[in-house]
């Protein structure tokens, strides 16, 4: 499937390979980063993501400190709800966008408590600054 | 679709992890698996506002009203908490989210001003922090009959015990908290009730307020009588994590009228009570449990204390540290405050609020200026509230379509009085304490929002310029589409 592109005028939006492509990418630094590992010890979580332009849902897991792969739709009960638009949460995965940002100004919305917000800003911190 | 990982390409479907079916909330959503319920929301708003200055506040309120008919201040200001519960009622219905407050106030007026009205706010935090240490310090080394200067060593055990729980990454937990703040809820309506009862002394002016008192006295009541409520509308940031929106509304509603019944039945009986010198100690609490059931009643408002300690100290670090973290992965703050330790906590906030709040503590320790501390954080909190209405009416012309779950009616006369109610309870609770023109309060105000107004003024447009270059300076990793160009659209906000 050839990556979606927009016409004028209209707002870019990625497509699901995209952002498969773009989340193995991350999970892959994630799960090679140690530090990331020691955060996330004890740390097991069910995330739903929603794109507000394509209208698909994803669904990721962390356990035993290891990302899992990306599955489609959503599966399960998610401790944590992350809403955005499909080309923010590619950008997100690539490490070209700062999530927090997105979310101060309300162009990317969650839903769950704020200690799993704050692990999930973890992970697309540390996984490409290292901080 | 998804991918192996290291894959570049679409495979086939994977098989999801277990429990596929889920229920549906209202919000079009699965529903959370750990979520908030309206109990946890009206504790957490409860105990946000019942820290342990409450005591401090309700007793100073007596030196400016007929004891008796405290209470009609304290409804009066509760009656005040509920207009400012309307305007975060429509705010948080709009932005239900823990960033709500940078939201609602950068779409509504000049970001600069709304920063600096934000960090000047966070200025409460700080207080009621520093003021808690102290007055749970100043409690347990009176209920175990220590001399005065030991009340320093639990402040700083306190506050180290806190700080250290807080980057260990320990939190209390949703029912604990429901328990903690019940009980000291519970213990304290009890304890007073008890008190009035025992007293055998009918009340003499429980219906004239300005007996003996002018009617500026009064203003003065209300004001502080706001202080007593202040913090209810902190849980508007639990927004993401409750079972359904509008638990938030709610919850508010149902905290401010325990607030009310509790700290009107408890500055009664304190005012009934005690005496001055009792009612003007670090400790008015303690002397009310002792003058109802003795030695056990002073060491059941010992812990009781020590409790509200619990309440403030977690949410009070919590919320500030994420605050502060959040603020400067925006990239408002310097990067420094975003440095996360292995438990994936923002430690130099930690570090630096416990620190903050120690000196704070110890001056107040020193100076026993713990009224000047609670006519600061009235005159903030009655600020915020006047800055709510504002945004609430504002918002009404700029994002008129915005969805509203919940519209304040008769906006248009509310909001006019409540910014100019609120704006006049900020200034008279900025120049008065214990009934005396006191400008020390105004001092400190002005000195933050300085501060404050430094900072974004002055120092955050070179820390947004090094971000900037930073950035500019970086990459883009995500490949380009074919038809593009090699670097492709740089992204609005780079990590």
């Amino acid at each position: 499937m050839s990556p979606c592109r927009p016409r004028r005028g209209e707002r870019p939006v990625a497509t699901s390979e995209e952002i498969a492509e773009a989340y193995a990418d991350w999970r892959a630094r994630s799960n090679e980063n140690e530090r990331l590992k020691k955060m996330v010890r004890g740390w097991d979580r069910r995330v739903h993501l929603s794109t507000t332009d394509t209208a698909e849902g994803y669904t990721l897991e962390v356990r035993d400190q290891v990302l899992s792969q990306l599955y489609p739709g959503h599966v399960g009960q998610p401790d944590l709800i992350v809403t955005g638009s499909s080309e923010d949460f590619c950008d997100m995965f690539w490490g070209d966008l700062n999530p927090s940002a997105k979310y101060m100004s309300g162009e990317i919305t969650l839903a769950g408590s704020q200690e799993d917000v704050m692990r999930l800003d973890a992970i697309s911190m540390v996984a490409f600054l290292d901080q | 679709m998804t991918t192996e990982p290291g894959g570049t390409g679409p495979v086939t479907p994977a098989v999801g992890p277990p429990g596929a079916t889920h229920p549906v909330t209202s919000h079009g959503g699965a529903a959370l698996r750990r979520a908030l319920g309206l109990r946890t929301v009206v504790s957490t708003s409860t105990g946000l506002a019942f820290a342990a200055l409450e005591y401090l506040a309700a007793a100073g309120l007596v030196a400016y009203v007929a004891g008796d008919s405290a209470w009609i201040a304290i409804g009066t200001a509760g009656l005040l908490a509920l207009l400012a519960w309307g305007f975060f009622g429509e705010l948080n219905g709009m932005f239900p989210t823990a960033a709500a407050i940078r939201l609602y106030m950068k779409r509504s007026m000049d970001d600069r001003v709304a920063l600096i009205i934000t960090f000047t706010y966070m200025t409460t935090i700080i207080l009621v922090i520093a003021a808690d240490a102290f007055i749970v310090g100043s409690a347990l080394s009176h209920a175990f009959n220590e001399p005065t200067w030991v009340a320093a060593i639990w402040i700083v055990g306190l506050l180290a015990l806190a700080v250290g729980a807080n980057l260990r990454g320990v939190h209390v937990a949703g029912g604990v908290q429901d328990v903690a703040t019940y009980i000291v809820l519970a213990a304290t309506l009890v304890i007073a009730s008890a008190a009035l009862l025992r007293s055998h002394a009918a009340l003499r002016y429980p219906l004239q307020p300005l007996h003996g008192h002018h009617g500026t006295d009064f203003i003065e009541a209300v004001a502080l009588g706001v202080f007593l409520y202040s913090a209810f509308e902190w849980v508007t940031t639990s927004a993401e994590e409750v079972r359904h929106p509008a638990h938030v509304h709610r919850g508010m509603l149902i905290a401010v009228g325990l607030l009310f019944v509790v700290c009107s039945v408890a500055t009664v009986a304190m005012s009934h009570v005690l005496t001055h010198h009792q009612l003007t100690s670090a400790y008015p609490q303690l002397y009310l449990g002792q003058a109802t059931f003795g030695q056990a009643g002073l060491w059941a408002m010992a812990a009781v204390t020590a409790v509200t300690a619990l309440n403030t100290f977690n949410g009070g670090f919590i919320t500030a540290s994420r605050f502060v973290y959040g603020t400067a992965r925006e990239g408002s703050l310097p990067r420094q405050l975003a440095l996360l330790n292995d438990r994936a906590v923002p430690w130099v906030p930690v570090v630096a609020l416990g620190a903050v709040s120690l000196v704070v503590a110890l001056v107040v320790a020193l100076t026993h200026g713990w009224q000047v501390l609670v006519a600061v954080g009235a005159a903030l909190e009655a600020m915020i509230y006047c800055v709510a209405a504002l945004c609430t009416v504002r918002l009404r012309t700029r994002a008129p379509d915005h969805h509203r779950p919940f519209r304040v009616r008769g906006l248009r006369v509310l909001g006019v009085v409540g910014v100019g109610l609120f704006g006049v309870l900020a200034l008279v609770a900025s120049v008065s304490v214990e009934n005396k023109f006191n400008p020390v309060p105004l001092v400190i105000i002005a000195v933050a929002a300085a501060l404050s107004a430094w900072y974004v003024l002055r120092v955050l447009p070179r820390v947004q310029a090094r971000e900037a270059a930073r950035r500019a300076a970086t990459p883009r990793r995500r490949p380009p589409r074919p038809g593009t160009s090699a670097t492709g659209p740089p992204p609005s906000v780079a990590s």
